[in-house]
């Protein structure tokens, strides 16, 4: 049998040599382009990567424009040979900028109402989350309707009902109607929280809850101590949402900050300076509407800058964990 | 042994009624009551005064203006937006799954493109976007050069015409919603084990049958989940014309706005439940491959 084999084998490949040499260069051509596996050839790989930059360009171009439109001065606005190169940087637009946003003071509200607003969104809507996967309350399957439903309703439905209630208690103008609601576990987006931590606490393993029960620990222990630190990609997420989407909020922050005496959050102070300006193009003569018209969108290109940058370093900052996180909360199933 | 047993029971009971406590006063004071504070104000004609509210009993006149005698109330900004929605919804659902399945892939350069990915979710909310839409770079050069509205303004009736040619207009913005539809479809992605995949290349199968006999089938509840996510955030979304108008028009009085609200509650109500539908009876086709 051995003898045999020893024999065949190479009759075989001197053969399949001599006769097939072309055909052999046509397959590894073929690997080559179309790959072994169809997800791996030059062709598949070449399509991926046109689809991959032409979104990545869609998604970078408007930043790229905002950077360039933000640095360029009266004479580079006027060449219409100049779009994405500006022939100096001056910086006076962002300087306008800073001044119309009262930057510094403007920054300070944001950061408060975004990240106490997330901090507390995190534990309220984690403790309710918990509550939804793993405890027994009465009337559990109506509570988690109205979660649903407080998840779908339009908030401006709930808008006027919620200003009066705050102004009778002389709470407009400050950032406590953002922060009472957060810190129930409602506010921006609080039923989708509830709903994402919810979705990860109830894809953790049960035994470990009953182990620390049997230990003898309570519902608070177990939740704190055991459950919370494992819930880490979740709150990551949470955390990054919510303070994103508080950062950005309009039309909350616009009902119960958008008083024009007091400084504004910088994303209202954003759409303040884009109106303001456009009012004074409109308005229509003399010398501020000219050098409105024209610097209008470089003014407007700061600002916004000048309000997406601190959302940029945090991302970079926490993008590892969030998509991390991302990956580990299957936020839903 | 009984009696000891239903103490505990009504123990548990407590504890996570005391858990649960915080997260159900919240939801009456902040969404209950104004539900129904709301609902009865669609019943009166509201003026807001500095003294407070003026009321008049209205009955179902606000409904009946809104449904029956005032176009101008609901139906010039909600049929138009709504079939732009029912184009908007599938573009982004489509791209968003692509995507997510194109950045789960090793390949060289993915963490740069994941963090790139990521962008529209931590800009789209905001009004940033708004000012650059505004600016006009919400477009994509060459549909001008190429006349494509034209000869979409020639092929259909106008009322279809006019929400696909700013749907084309906008198309980067479509892109810019679909920031977390693409995180969720990520999430979703890592549930399904490779191994199901090693073994029906196994088996034999190519990469465009396994998307399609394992890939899809699993997805569905994500797919679900992100239309349910989509629509919600199409139509809550602050820059909505409805909303909007809502917001900017309060001459016609608080009881007929929330009146309008109201019927548009009632309609995404109708298209979640419309989805379900469709969604049960697929997943009912899909059963014996999505039990695992």
């Amino acid at each position: 049998m051995i003898k045999n084999d020893l024999e065949t084998v190479p009759t075989i490949r001197q053969k399949s040599l001599k006769s097939f040499n072309y055909k052999h260069w046509l397959t590894r051509l073929h690997h080559l382009i179309l790959g072994k596996e169809a997800d791996q050839g030059l062709i598949f790989k070449l399509v991926v990567y046109l689809i991959l930059f032409g979104v990545a360009y869609i998604y970078l171009r408007p930043l790229i424009y905002m950077a360039v439109t933000m640095v360029k001065d009266s004479r580079d606005l006027l060449d219409p040979t100049v779009i994405w190169v500006p022939m100096r940087l001056y910086w006076g637009n962002l300087q306008t900028a800073w001044e119309a946003l009262t930057y510094p003071s403007a920054l300070l509200k944001s950061m408060y109402i975004s990240s106490i607003g997330a901090i507390a969104q995190v534990v309220a809507c984690s403790i309710a989350g918990y509550g939804f996967a793993r405890l027994q309350f009465p009337l559990k399957k109506f509570w988690f309707v109205c979660l649903l439903l407080a998840f779908i309703i339009p908030p401006q439905l709930l808008a006027l009902p919620d200003y009066l209630l705050f102004n009778e208690f002389k709470l407009i103008d400050t950032i406590w109607p953002f922060l009472v609601p957060a810190f129930f576990g409602h506010g921006l987006r609080g039923a989708l929280f509830v709903i994402i931590f919810r979705q990860f606490f109830s894809t953790q393993p049960v035994a470990l809850e009953e182990a620390a029960r049997i230990d003898g620990a309570g519902v608070f222990r177990i939740f704190f101590r055991v459950m919370l630190p494992l819930a880490i990609p979740a709150v990551v997420v949470v955390f990054l949402f919510s303070f994103v989407w508080h950062w950005n909020d309009t039309f909350l922050q616009a009902l119960y900050m958008g008083n024009a005496n007091q400084i504004m959050p910088l994303s209202i102070g954003v759409n303040f300076i884009g109106t303001y300006l456009a009012m004074i193009r409109e308005s229509g003569v003399g010398e501020s509407a000219l050098f409105s018209s024209l610097m209008e969108e470089p003014i407007n290109m700061a600002a916004c800058f000048l309000t997406f940058i601190p959302l940029i370093i945090l991302y970079v900052y926490a993008q590892k964990w969030f998509i991390e996180g991302i990956e580990r909360t299957g936020i839903v199933e | 042994m009984k009696s000891r047993r239903l103490k505990a029971h009504t123990i548990r009971q407590l504890e996570g009624s005391l858990f649960m406590a915080p997260w159900i006063l919240g939801f009456l004071i902040f969404a209950a009551y104004p539900i129904v504070f709301s609902f009865v104000m669609s019943l009166f004609h509201v003026e807001l005064r500095a003294g407070g509210l003026d009321m008049v009993w209205f009955g179902l006149e606000n409904y009946h203006r809104i449904l029956f005698e005032n176009q101008n109330l609901l139906y010039n900004d909600l049929f138009p937006f709504l079939r732009k929605s029912l184009i908007m919804i599938p573009i982004i659902i489509v791209f968003s799954l692509m995507v997510s399945i194109l950045l789960n892939q090793k390949f060289f350069g993915r963490t740069f493109f994941r963090s790139v990915f990521f962008i529209p979710v931590i800009l789209s909310s905001g009004s940033v976007i708004q000012q650059l839409t505004f600016q006009g770079q919400g477009t994509l050069g060459f549909l001008e050069q190429l006349n494509i509205t034209v000869v979409v303004d020639n092929y259909l009736p106008s009322s279809w015409s006019t929400p696909i040619i700013s749907i084309l207009e906008s198309f980067v913005l479509v892109l810019w919603y679909s920031g977390v539809e693409i995180l969720i479809f990520l999430a979703g992605r890592q549930t399904i084990s490779a191994s199901i995949y090693e073994a029906a290349r196994i088996d034999g199968a190519s990469p465009w049958e396994s998307f399609w006999k394992i890939t899809l089938p699993a997805m569905i509840p994500f797919i679900l989940l992100n239309i349910i996510y989509c629509l919600v955030d199409l139509f809550t979304y602050p820059d909505n014309p409805l909303i909007s108008r809502i917001l900017t028009n309060q001459y016609d009085g608080y009881g007929i706005n929330s009146a309008i609200i109201w019927i548009y509650f009632f309609i995404i109500l109708m298209f979640l439940a419309v989805i379900f539908a469709v969604f049960s009876m697929v997943t009912r086709r899909y059963q014996p491959s999505v039990n695992k």
